[in-house]
């Protein structure tokens, strides 16, 4: 499989609450070793069902695959591959910065930029707080990169088809 | 009815149709045997040496029915000595039920004594499972798994009951019939118009069956569909006895050894239609050279198995049985004389050949033709994982469907006895005859102790070469005859063996011992076990080297 080929995929699955459904969905992407770059599940608006989001890197053959088998799982309902243009792609980010009187201003100013909040502040490092797209979280920390970033938390994708 | 879980669980046996469980009692299972034994004139309970071979004999009865086979066990290490049962079914799609016990709920989760995370190790390995922790949820979970273990590509349920809710009463209602099983998509129209076409304009069409002719009871389809395009037949392992193999039309098994008028149908055809199959890898050998120069129609009911393992260009997606039906009814009548001739010279050509090392020896080839001549080809042969199953399934001749059962799959060597004995239990009237090596019946022939206990009449017929022997071809092949640990020096005294479990014994030395020495097992109605001493060098040919196409054997080492 060459790599131009690949590509990132959403796939959003409902599936029922029932006990060990996340381990059934990712048992199922380790054995047949299929990669997922990040996993979220989410309440619906039915308590009965989760949906879980899932990001995955490969080519078309291995999205099919991946849902054909996510589909025959009995807890799965549905499972629907999102492609990036039809479907509202949203990441969130908590990341804690080293913060210090000379640089402090400049922090501000890029969190101001991102619309970004800022959710704590300490003598020496203050957490900031964003949700937006892949690229917009990714060029985010890249500002923040050179003031010695602390720790970063960072969901995987969520996703809703427009 | 007030009833305690344990006599849910019964009735709702007794609701599926179930009237045989084997399986193996122990602590967390008390309550589900005391009902066992309250029921025992309506479920007929057989106890095997270990719940491996408890797991084997569901299967085969599984099997050689077409029912559900059902299988009992402790919580902990009867739970974990299932495993290599279930992952046998699951592997070869074969519905199965497996209820095992667990530590009460409040005792869940502590590393109780013999607690064993069941539904976890098992997952990979079930179509389902569930953990029943709540006695209102047990009698429609257990309807439930049945429905799920019949439904689409077939597979094998686990049901783990704490032993509290096998013990707590609950108002049962009964059901007048299981729950239905969902009828499979069925292809549109334009699917078939295509196939049609596809069909119509090819000249050497050649069909490849796989283990899903036999799941959805689609032989006499096949058979017309076949006729109709006059085609070639060959089978998976999984599909011995899908087709007649007396018939003109099958050219022999296909894949690693398979037949070379297989191997030369698939390299000469111009259209492969494959039903009921996944394309395993001991089809296919070399997926990038496996039928590339033609097109592939593949008729399966799981979607999941199309363009997986080889890329296919027409898919019909449903139950084989009715799109066969449905191709009937939509194509004339065909007429491939010329390719049907080539394929019957080819058969003439290549027969499947085994030659005596010695004049006296005794030869696989002759033990398993006999076998099928005294049997009237109607015997059920089991097997267990080695050259003697590729044996048997190239020299018996399979005439039925649910004749030949073996693990394709999973390749589980110790599956045939316990397979064997679910077979002959689920088949009072016929014969039934383990194919063993003697490498795969060490694996698990403490079950002679079950068929000795129950008196099932058996026959255990192990291929004795003192070797494990396909192992070793291999080592002859691609290890420069290094035979690491696949010599067996002080063999069994496999006579004596059976006798101490109470299982009377025959041996097969010489040529002119196989024919009175297999009337007489046959004409027995007790467990049997035959010695049959063969030399270690006989090989399993045709053979595909790892990496070789499938359309280039070997035929002679």
């Amino acid at each position: 499989m060459s790599n131009n080929t690949e590509k990132e995929y959403v796939l959003s699955v409902l599936a029922r609450n029932n006990p060990g459904v996340l381990l059934r969905i990712a048992g199922l992407f380790s054995r047949r070793c299929y990669n997922i770059l990040s996993i979220v599940a989410a309440q619906t608006e039915n308590t009965e069902y989760s949906r879980i989001l899932i990001v995955v890197s490969g080519d078309d053959r291995i999205v099919r695959q991946v849902d054909k088998q996510l589909s025959k799982l009995v807890d799965v309902e549905e499972v629907n591959v999102l492609e990036r243009e039809e479907a509202v792609v949203r990441e969130h980010l908590l990341m804690k910065v080293e913060r210090s009187l000379q640089n402090s201003e400049k922090l501000v100013e890029i969190a101001n930029v991102f619309h970004a909040d800022i959710l704590n502040v300490e003598p020496d490092s203050m957490i900031v707080e964003l949700t937006g797209d892949a690229t917009t979280i990714n060029s985010f920390i890249e500002l923040y990169n050179p003031y010695h970033v602390l720790k970063i938390l960072r969901t995987g994708a969520m996703a809703m088809m427009k | 009815m007030l009833l305690t879980g344990a006599e849910i669980i019964m009735e709702c046996l007794l609701e599926q149709g179930v009237d045989t469980v084997f399986g193996y009692p122990g602590g967390k299972v008390l309550y589900i045997y005391d009902a066992l034994y309250k029921y025992q004139d309506k479920i007929n309970h057989i106890r095997t040496a270990h719940e491996q071979g408890a797991a084997h004999a569901a299967d085969g009865y599984a099997r050689s029915s077409g029912k559900t086979g059902v299988c009992f066990a402790t919580s902990g290490p009867g739970a974990t000595n299932l495993v290599t049962g279930i992952a046998t079914a699951y592997m070869d799609s074969i519905p199965m039920v497996a209820i095992t016990g667990n530590v009460p709920c409040d005792l869940l989760g502590q590393d109780s004594f013999q607690e064993v995370d069941t539904t976890g190790i098992t997952m990979p390995i079930t179509k389902h499972n569930y953990l029943i922790k709540h006695i209102e949820n047990l009698a429609d979970t257990i309807r439930k798994a049945f429905q799920i273990a019949n439904s689409g590509r077939k597979g094998p349920v686990l049901l783990d009951i704490p032993q509290d809710v096998t013990a707590q009463k609950y108002e049962f209602t009964p059901l007048s019939a299981p729950l239905p099983i969902p009828k499979p998509d069925f292809p549109y129209a334009g699917r078939f118009d295509q196939a049609v076409e596809m069909i119509q304009k090819s000249e050497r069409p050649f069909i490849y069956s796989g283990g899903g002719v036999i799941a959805a009871e689609a032989f006499d389809e096949l058979k017309e569909f076949a006729d109709r395009i006059d085609a070639p037949v060959s089978s998976s392992l999984m599909c011995q006895g899908g087709y007649d193999q007396a018939d003109r039309r099958y050219t022999g098994m296909l894949g690693m050894h398979g037949t070379n008028t297989s191997a030369l149908a698939i390299k000469n055809c111009d259209l492969l239609i494959a039903v009921g199959t996944r394309f395993s890898d001991r089809v296919l050998c070399n997926a990038n050279l496996f039928a590339q120069h033609c097109p592939i129609l593949q008729i399966d009911i799981d979607s999941a198995e199309f363009n997986k393992n080889i890329d296919v260009d027409l898919k019909l997606k449903g139950d084989a049985k009715e799109i066969l039906a449905r191709l009937n009814e939509l194509i004339g009548q065909r007429s491939h004389e010329d390719w049907m001739k080539n394929i019957e010279n080819w058969k003439m050509e290549y027969p499947l050949m085994q030659e005596e090392a010695s004049p006296d020896d005794v030869t696989p080839k002759e033990v398993l033709e006999t076998l099928s001549r005294l049997t009237d080809s109607k015997a059920i042969i089991v097997t267990e994982v080695g050259q003697h199953q590729m044996w048997a399934a190239q020299f018996y001749q399979f005439r039925e469907p649910r004749q030949f059962i073996s693990s394709g799959g999973l390749g589980t060597m110790g599956f045939g006895l316990g397979a064997a004995m679910g077979a002959q239990v689920a088949n009072p009237d016929k014969k039934v005859i383990n194919i063993a090596g003697d490498g795969s019946f060490h694996m698990n022939c403490n079950e002679l102790s079950t068929a000795a206990n129950y008196n099932i009449p058996m026959i255990e017929l192990i291929f004795n070469n003192s070797v494990l022997g396909m192992v070793r071809q291999w080592q002859k092949l691609f290890y420069d005859n290094r035979f690491s640990q696949t010599t067996l020096d002080k063999n069994t005294n496999y006579e004596m063996l059976a006798q101490a479990f109470g299982v009377k014994a025959l041996t097969i030395k010489v040529k002119s011992d196989i024919e009175p020495v297999l009337k007489e097992a046959l004409s027995l109605h007790e467990p049997v076990l035959i010695n049959c001493i063969i030399d270690k060098d006989y090989n399993v040919l045709p053979m595909v080297p790892a990496g070789a196409s499938v359309e280039d054997p070997i035929l002679e080492m």
